[in-house]
């Protein structure tokens, strides 16, 4: 018998009144919130500027694992090619930032409507393959996506695009290179409501679809669930959460280039959703901040930094194979 | 009597084995028709071929007296109203029992991606009357006791009886149940056959794949019994009963007889 926290933290949180969730939630909130302050503490991260590591890699890998959560946990597609999504983001950013007169916040939601729609182009003719099989095509995707990049001589080539300019101030927050307070708090706020969304998502008709896919694909299919609509959903909702991700990256870093969306980030996005528990989204969240924050806070070993990153993934999966908050259904999950 | 379901001339071939082999057959509307044969008769692939697994190589499969299922896709004909069980018990193991139910009426939902995000009325109304729909089939089935169960752990006789409310969540007019009885003891196959009797009473088409011949005598108001893919006898269970070729199918042909 292994003690797992995810059912004891369910039980906990089942258990206490109203406004004691309420109150961890909120606290939960306002601590994410108040992160950037923490710079003085041993969160801090040497060499990396702390702020910049809150934005990426640890809030974008957190937004972009919540996303392909959806795609790998929920419904048990494997995705190897998900940055693409994230690189159709950032560049539909870095060319329209460049190119018209729109701004960030008008970008946006075209960036993510782009990335929806390459999910559903690329969805439709692969999601009738199974397991292994989508596996390969959605990893040639994502090579395809990079390379094609590095050759569109419109676009930078390889040289990529610079000078995309910030976004511009809301309210009082001014986004600059100095001030990377903003950026996280747009992160986070995409987060807050990817996870409202999956929470809605899961409960109701389009998660117990999900749920009996990945469970058994065929009985589903023979249940009457439609399979390949349900398919593209899950692989639509988690391509615009990369897209947006994407915006924000592009936005940030202020270039882009075709080598910033290499398989290796489409493994590691993959390797916190596997770390962290697939389709449990504490887990993910837990995972993704635990992956990207570690090697930026263990950054003054430098050589040895990703010996000791790849041997924490070993021990994990060895004591923990399913992660750190695994999937587990609580039984009462329906009773109202 | 309406005919429910009729398959005309139905030939199955995998490569160069022949499963089934011109097969006519109908059920009528209300009944219940057993479906016997010895191992390897091509009862599952009957159930197969209905349900959009495989597609005929021959003939047609005509539903409610218009509808052909030949050429379409699996959900579409559990739209149309046929609903299966599986011979091995194949639950959504980590749902729960009411879960396993609800997911089956997806099929009659109509609320969308966007009312579910923002619970919208319709979207909130529907999910109650499913929800409630669900409870009052596991009631049905007498398995209303343990609906916040995940499906994997529920007794093996629960999970059978589970099977058939998921089959019945999918509201079908037609219900073709693979050996439902698989593994019971006597008085558990009493009880089953007082269960499909009133699933048929309630107003359900049931077609039964079925081994135990106390438990279809007693039940079906008809029986269809293949042989080596084809159909060899087609009656009520009394005079199948006593029909040589059946006998002869089940117990072979006596050595002096050859």
């Amino acid at each position: 018998m292994t003690f797992n926290l995810r059912d004891k933290g369910a039980e906990l949180w089942e258990k206490s009144p109203k406004p004691a969730r309420v109150a961890i939630a909120s606290s939960a909130m306002i601590f994410a919130i108040c992160l950037p302050f923490l710079g003085g503490t041993f969160l801090n991260t040497p060499i990396s500027s702390y702020e910049a590591v809150l934005v990426y890699p640890v809030g974008l890998f957190v937004l972009m694992a919540l996303g392909l959560n959806i795609v790998v946990g929920k419904s048990g597609l494997l995705d190897l090619g998900y940055v693409a999504f994230f690189a159709i983001g950032a560049y539909t950013m870095a060319i329209l930032g460049t190119t018209t007169s729109l701004n960030f916040w008008q970008i946006l939601p075209i960036g993510i409507g782009l990335a929806m729609l390459s999910g559903v182009i690329l969805g439709l003719p692969t999601l009738r393959l199974r397991g292994d099989y989508l596996a390969i095509v959605t990893l040639g995707f994502g090579e395809i996506v990079r390379i094609v990049a590095l050759n569109t001589m419109s676009i930078g080539g390889p040289n990529g695009i610079a000078n995309i300019p910030t976004p511009p101030k809301f309210l009082s927050l001014e986004y600059t290179l100095q001030n990377q307070k903003a950026y996280y708090w747009t992160v986070l706020f995409l987060i807050f409501m990817v996870i409202w969304m999956i929470r809605r998502l899961s409960s109701r008709r389009p998660g117990r679809a999900w749920e009996s896919i990945r469970q058994d694909e065929d009985v589903a299919d023979l249940m009457g669930v439609r399979i390949l609509k349900y398919k593209i959903w899950a692989f639509a909702i988690g391509a615009a959460i990369a897209g947006a991700g994407g915006v924000v990256f592009a936005s940030k870093s202020m270039f882009v280039a075709p080598e910033m969306f290499t398989l290796n980030t489409s493994i590691l996005i993959l390797a916190c959703v596997v770390f962290g528990g697939m389709g449990n989204i504490w887990g993910v969240i837990t995972g993704a901040a635990i992956l990207a924050y570690l090697p930026e806070r263990i950054r003054f070993i430098s050589d040895a930094r990703l010996l000791i990153f790849g041997l924490v993934l070993v021990i994990m999966m060895n004591v923990r194979a399913d992660g750190i908050l695994p999937r587990k259904k609580r039984e009462k999950s329906l009773q109202s | 009597m309406k005919k429910i379901l009729e398959l005309k001339g139905v030939t199955m071939q995998f490569g160069g084995v022949t499963a089934l082999d011109d097969v006519n057959l109908h059920v009528n509307e209300g009944e219940i028709l057993a479906l016997i044969g010895p191992n390897g008769a091509g009862k599952t692939t009957v159930f197969n071929v209905v349900t959009g697994v495989y597609k005929v190589t021959k003939g047609d499969i005509v539903f409610n007296g218009e509808i052909s299922v030949v050429g379409k896709k699996r959900w579409q004909i559990t739209e149309a109203g046929i609903a299966r069980t599986f011979q091995n018990v194949r639950l959504f193991g980590e749902m729960t029992a009411l879960e396993n139910v609800i997911t089956a009426g997806d099929v009659r939902s109509k609320s969308g991606f966007v009312g579910s995000l923002f619970g919208l009325p319709r979207s909130r109304r529907e999910e109650k009357a499913n929800k409630e729909k669900a409870m009052e089939l596991l009631k049905f089935m007498g398995i209303d006791h343990v609906a916040h169960k995940l499906g994997r752990n529920l007794p093996y006789g629960d999970q059978r009886r589970l099977e058939i409310a998921r089959a019945l969540g999918t509201q079908p007019k037609l219900l073709l149940l693979d050996e439902p009885a698989a593994g019971f003891n006597p008085s558990e196959k009493v009880a089953l056959a007082e269960t499909i009797k009133k699933i048929r009473d309630a107003g359900y088409t049931i077609l039964l794949i079925e081994h135990d011949m106390s438990l279809i005598m007693g039940i079906s108001d008809r029986v269809v019994v293949l042989d080596f893919g084809s159909k060899i006898a087609d009656d009520s269970p009394k005079v199948v009963q006593n029909d040589p070729r059946v006998i002869e199918a089940y117990l072979g042909v006596p050595a002096d007889a050859s």
